[in-house]
């Protein structure tokens, strides 16, 4: 897939692919690569596919377009291609994988780590993340809601490990007998929740099977541990 | 508890110098990797300093039992006492290598990843800053227990990009958080409960961009010497052109006992359901 690399200061700041529709860049929002500078014309310029290649057209700009330092009103795009539009570089990168790992040892060492640091690139970062963010769901929070008529009701799981026992300290704090002080966990982790069996005589079981270390935890998954019994789901969180 | 751990770091075929820098303190337990980067030595310097830093800090508040309050910034009340003594670290480590790269010239620029692993008999503390990575093996397998800091890992979670086109992309690279950059900064802290034969991998991405999560599955799974594994990733990386500085820390937890575990259990377990059964009993009959 060929793709446009959108830089600045030398530093990606986006990349977008180039696939079978003409593309178009420019200061206004409706560009397919829209940068937000007051040195790009509102549709500066316009990228089309013509047959196996791109034909690059500007679209008299206030500022022009610069192909590798040429001031240009059409180009056919090759492989490593520059194009300065005001103080941002669109590099032209073309379909394949070999051609991708030239362009990184050329233009710019791509295997190095570096750090997102201009004030630029993190307003435009930030931008995009505003974006999605209003698109994306809530942040999630676990809960336990007790079945058993134990009257425990429901626990919002806030910890990042949550202890269940008859320990003073446990966040869900079971009685009985042979309730241990800490008979299970779970663990709030990047892929989500984990039930654990710490110990104990008190049986762990996650839908009717036993669990003897650990098993993820899906919503309405019912947990019994000894006489109490207890589903676990995700709900919005109030906080954020 | 048994915890058996060993760390090692190579510059790799490509780099000039190693900006890599971890230490294994097996009386605290604690593991730490970081990757540094900026020109001219700095991102050695940035990543030694924060090691340093992170080891030092941590003893002290051991060694004064500190409270949760006393620990740098304000204190996460989601996470344990000793969770919040490592993000307390992290965030003290952070300053100070920011306070170097604002007043020295030849510092500025400089910042590090860093991947931390405490163990203690109750629980393991994993936190991270950037891309380098933590990895839990458990019943063979493979969980991620860090959070990778850079514009793909951002934008897959967000559902803008794919994880296939994450791992191709030209800003795989690029990071949006690291130790040094800002005034403060915010780890990913996770705690987990340790289970009998877990191990953990600790490692800077020259590992990670070269060898795949399901052959790390497989080699971990494979080798019961944590100081023979972390030789055969290096050996792995080196074969395939190591065009970074690679670290990695291999920790491999074993004689976990769980109480009441014993010739009694099966007896106790017995016990335990008539108990259970007597309690659903007087349950239906006194309602």
């Amino acid at each position: 897939m060929a793709r446009m690399i959108l830089m600045f200061n030398k530093q990606v700041v986006k990349e977008y692919p180039i696939l079978k529709d003409s593309i178009t860049v420019g200061r206004n929002e409706d560009n397919t690569i829209s940068i937000d500078n007051l040195a790009v014309s509102g549709y500066h310029a316009r990228i089309d596919p013509a047959g196996s290649d791109f034909i690059l057209t500007d679209l008299q700009s206030t500022n022009g377009t610069f192909v590798n330092d040429k001031k240009i009103v059409s180009h056919k795009l090759s492989h490593g291609d520059n194009v300065m539009i005001g103080k941002h570089v669109l590099l032209f990168v073309a379909t394949g994988k070999e051609a991708d790992a030239e362009v990184g040892e050329q233009k710019m060492d791509l295997d190095k780590t570096m750090m997102l640091d201009t004030a630029k690139q993190k307003e435009l970062l930030a931008k995009q993340k505003d974006a999605a963010m209003a698109a994306r769901p809530a942040e999630k929070v676990g809960v336990v809601s007790f079945i058993d008529g134990s009257n425990l009701g429901e626990i919002e799981l806030t910890k990042k490990l949550t202890k269940i026992g008859k320990a003073a300290t446990s966040e869900v704090k079971l009685s009985g007998i042979l309730m241990p002080p800490t008979a299970a966990t779970i663990s709030r982790r990047p892929s989500g929740y984990t039930i654990s069996f710490t110990g104990g005589m008190s049986k762990l079981k996650v839908n009717g099977e036993v669990v003897k270390d650990s098993v993820p935890l899906k919503d309405f998954d019912t947990i019994e541990l000894g006489s109490f019994k207890f589903q676990f789901f995700q709900k919005e969180s109030k906080k954020k | 508890m048994l915890v058996k751990a060993f760390g090692i770091s190579d510059v790799g075929l490509k780099r000039e110098g190693n900006e890599d820098s971890f230490s294994t303190d097996d009386s605290l337990s604690l593991y730490v990797a970081a990757d540094g980067m900026g020109g001219h030595l700095a991102g050695e310097i940035a990543s030694q300093v924060s090691v340093e830093i992170i080891n030092k800090t941590f003893r002290k508040w051991v060694d004064e039992e500190a409270g949760v309050d006393d620990i740098f910034g304000e204190p996460d009340d989601s996470l344990s006492l000793e969770g919040n003594y490592v993000l307390g670290c992290i965030r003290l480590a952070n300053r100070v290598v920011y306070e170097m790269a604002l007043e020295q010239k030849k510092y500025h620029g400089m910042g590090t990843t860093v991947v931390i692993v405490l163990v203690t008999p109750t629980l393991i503390i994993t936190a991270n800053v950037g891309d380098s990575r933590i990895y839990l093996v458990r019943d063979g397998e493979l969980e991620v227990l860090s959070k990778d800091h850079t514009i793909v890992a951002e934008q897959v979670e967000m559902g803008m990009m794919t994880e296939e086109e994450a791992a191709t992309s030209s800003m795989r690279h690029i990071l949006t958080r690291n130790l040094g950059s800002a005034e403060n900064v915010e780890p990913d802290v996770f705690e987990i409960e340790p289970t009998n034969n877990d191990r953990f991998i600790l490692c800077s991405d020259g590992l990670t961009d070269l060898v795949a999560d399901e052959e790390i599955e497989e080699m971990t799974n494979n080798e019961d010497d944590p100081e023979a594994l972390c030789r055969k990733f290096i050996d792995k990386v080196l074969k395939r052109g190591a065009h970074d500085n690679t670290t990695i820390i291999s920790i491999f937890l074993s004689d976990m006992r769980k109480t009441n575990e014993g010739p009694l259990k099966k007896i106790g377990l017995f016990l335990a359901d008539i108990v259970i059964g007597v309690q659903k009993i007087i349950k239906k009959i006194v309602p």
